[in-house]
């Protein structure tokens, strides 16, 4: 991997973790009145993805899909305005934060639903694969949506058509505060699931962007080239609350990822580390840091400034003329 | 070129049609690839068109979300579900996905696909086989629902359907399939938004759609041998409702019966009776009526079903009752209770 895609990386991580940081403030004074589930810790997920895709493949993503929006190449400044409610927002305000789309880039659509993304992306796939394009569709959902019925089906649905899908199972340990062990057995093997019906499965850790990229890599090339859907979990640490950017250690549902473990195994700091281990400059780090952080105050002062949604707005497309 | 054709005819020719007209049109479903596959709706169109129609795994949720994401990657897919309870499995595709995809993402986003639903009475279906579910589907916002009422209306709705931007729900009257009617060989296109007369008349309005067609046509000749001529709308689709014509109609007679053939609970007769008596009551010389089935599953065994739905004799009934006329005592045969009507009509 060269310096310049890891700091590209880098640069793209730092964006999406401080985008989200500086919005929390704006969450507890009710500027942010749309429900939201930050991104905080799992950035390595989406980037590592996202920057082994050409623009022309297409992305879909779920209630927690920020960095999934971001890592394609959304427009920060839409985003951004749609959690505030406004006009100028990626969804002109009807949407909020679980509803991500910026098709300039082919992130296509985020929706809460869990599981219900699966068989749409399939259908994008099919698409591609009906029209002979050789670009590829990838969504991105948790280990509690991959429990879903329509996952499944999916997987069976994707192999018997040989679609150019790939499947992004973010695994943060946890549904809401439900535990991997309330929810499967002992027994329970999601790569015998997986290639049981026919796909490829590949595992990363999901904390270290390295690893997410090299088997993203390795993922979307099988898909592009050999015919055959994939699954990719990434093994991640969701470092605030299921929704509302709080810590919630108190709680106690907590037993791998805690506090010391995530700051440990915190994807920024781990390819932070790794580029200044070797050998850049921190300087070089600070300059980045520098322009994210201006970026992200000129983004959210655009959204601020930027004016509500007219009340004709509400009848306005319920449907499509 | 007109012709008598049956109502799984009509559909037929729609799909060919719409799939010449149009390359992005494609056909999902389970045992859409057979022959006499999705009710004898299919013919010979996988043999034509082996990539663009296909059968699907037994997958409901999947096959109806696969649609939805094709439809807003830029096909034209038209899901085919044999009982509105199979459809069920991808409920959520249909009325969380599909129906809110536009408004959600701020409009420009289309998702231009028909969900071909079967619904309704067929004989031996019993509770899990012939729901019509219209009010479900009528209370969800962004989706077009309609329910056509005639071979005619079928070639011509789906065609509309098909051609359309937005998730349109196609509800079949599967008691209608045998129906034949006099139909054009063009591709024609009905709205999807416009209620239609079926019959005019002075005595009073009845206001029925898909199935309720039929025995809505039989009444209204039994009724002309007494003198009595009814106005019969077909509202063709149930979201939205298009009044213009209910309001006109009931403002000339005076009378208005609805006529359902599902449950009665939050019907669409009910839901039409309260919009024109909020805005016409005073047009009203007698108070709404409302006929349908009853608030029960409807069961198998025809010594039951035959109180299940309500008859064309119980319209006459009812009309001439309303009318202050003396009652009509007709008998109905067991094929009119029980077996769906082989007969040609005329609704245009």
């Amino acid at each position: 991997m060269t310096l310049d895609q890891l700091l590209a990386a880098y640069r793209k991580m730092f964006l999406i973790r401080r985008i989200e940081e500086a919005l929390v403030k704006y969450y507890f004074d009710n500027k942010i009145m749309s429900f939201v589930h930050f991104y905080v810790g799992q950035e390595a997920v989406a980037v590592g993805v996202c920057q082994n895709l050409d623009l022309g493949d297409k992305v879909l993503g779920n209630h927690r899909s920020h960095g999934h929006y971001l890592a394609k190449g959304g427009d920060p400044k839409k985003m951004v305005a749609e959690l505030l409610g406004r006009a100028t927002g990626c969804c002109r305000g009807k949407g909020g934060s679980m509803h991500m789309i910026d098709k300039s880039v082919n992130f296509i659509g985020s929706t809460p639903i869990l599981g219900s993304v699966a068989p749409i992306s399939a259908g994008s796939a099919l698409t591609q694969k009906l029209t002979k394009s050789k670009n590829i569709t990838v969504s991105f959902f948790g280990d509690g949506a991959s429990e879903e019925g329509c996952v499944y089906e999916t997987l069976n649905f994707s192999a018997l058509f040989k679609l150019p899908l790939l499947l992004v199972v973010e695994n943060n340990l946890y549904s809401v505060n439900s535990k991997l062990t309330d929810r499967r057995s002992s027994e329970h093997n999601l790569s015998k699931i997986v290639e049981g019906f026919g796909l490829n499965y590949y595992k990363a850790d999901g904390n270290d962007y390295i690893d997410v990229s090299r088997k993203a890599k390795a993922a979307i090339d099988s898909v592009k080239n050999t015919e055959t859907p994939s699954v990719l979990e990434c093994i991640t640490f969701r470092h605030m609350a299921h929704s509302a950017p709080i810590c919630d250690d108190k709680i106690g549902y907590r037993e791998i990822d805690t506090p010391e473990t995530r700051k440990k195994e915190d994807s920024l700091f781990k390819i932070r580390t790794l580029i200044l281990d070797g050998g850049t400059l921190e300087e070089s780090l600070l300059e980045i840091e520098a322009e994210i952080e201006k970026e992200v105050s000129e983004t959210i002062l655009y959204a601020e400034n930027s004016p509500f949604p007219e009340k004709e707005e509400l009848m306005k497309d319920v449907y499509h003329a | 070129m007109h012709r008598i054709i049956s109502f799984t005819d009509a559909i037929r020719e729609a799909t060919e049609q719409s799939m010449q007209r149009d390359p992005s049109v494609i056909v999902m479903g389970l045992g859409v690839s057979y022959k006499n596959g999705a009710d004898g709706t299919m013919g010979t169109l996988k043999e034509r068109y082996p990539e663009r129609v296909f059968d699907t795994p037994v997958s409901e949720f999947c096959n109806t979300g696969v649609g939805v994401g094709a439809a807003i990657t830029g096909l034209r897919p038209i899901i085919h579900h044999a009982r509105v309870e199979f459809g069920l499995f991808g409920i959520d595709q249909i009325v969380t996905q599909a129906a809110k995809w536009n408004y959600m993402f701020g409009g420009e986003n289309p998702v231009p696909i028909v969900f071909r639903l079967a619904v309704g009475r067929q004989w031996g279906n019993g509770p899990q086989h012939t729901q019509a579910l219209y009010a479900l589907f009528g209370n969800v916002s962004g989706l077009k629902v309609v329910i056509p009422s005639s071979p005619h209306m079928a070639k011509g709705l789906l065609n509309s359907a098909v051609r359309d931007n937005n998730p349109v729900v196609f509800l079949e009257p599967r008691w209608l399939y045998g129906l034949k009617e006099n139909v054009s060989e063009d591709d024609y296109f009905v709205p999807l938004n416009k209620s239609r007369y079926v019959t005019r008349g002075s005595d009073l309005t009845l206001v029925t759609y898909g199935d309720g067609i039929v025995d809505a046509l039989a009444s209204h000749s039994k009724l002309l041998e007494t003198g009595v001529s009814i106005e019969i709308i077909d509202l063709v689709s149930i979201n939205p409702i298009d009044y213009e014509l209910v309001f006109e109609s009931v403002s000339k007679t005076g009378k208005l019966m609805c006529l359902d053939t599902t449950n009665n609970a939050f019907n669409v007769g009910g839901e039409v009776i309260a919009k024109v008596c909020s805005k016409l009551l005073h047009k009203l010389s007698f108070p709404p009526v409302q006929l349908s089935a009853p608030d029960a599953p409807c069961p198998t065994a025809t010594s039951l079903t035959e109180f299940y739905y309500p008859t064309k004799a119980d319209i006459t009934k009812k009309v001439l009752s309303i009318l202050g006329k003396p009652l009509i005592n007709e008998v109905l045969s067991f094929g009119d209770l029980h077996l769906s009507p082989k007969i040609t009509i005329n609704t245009l």
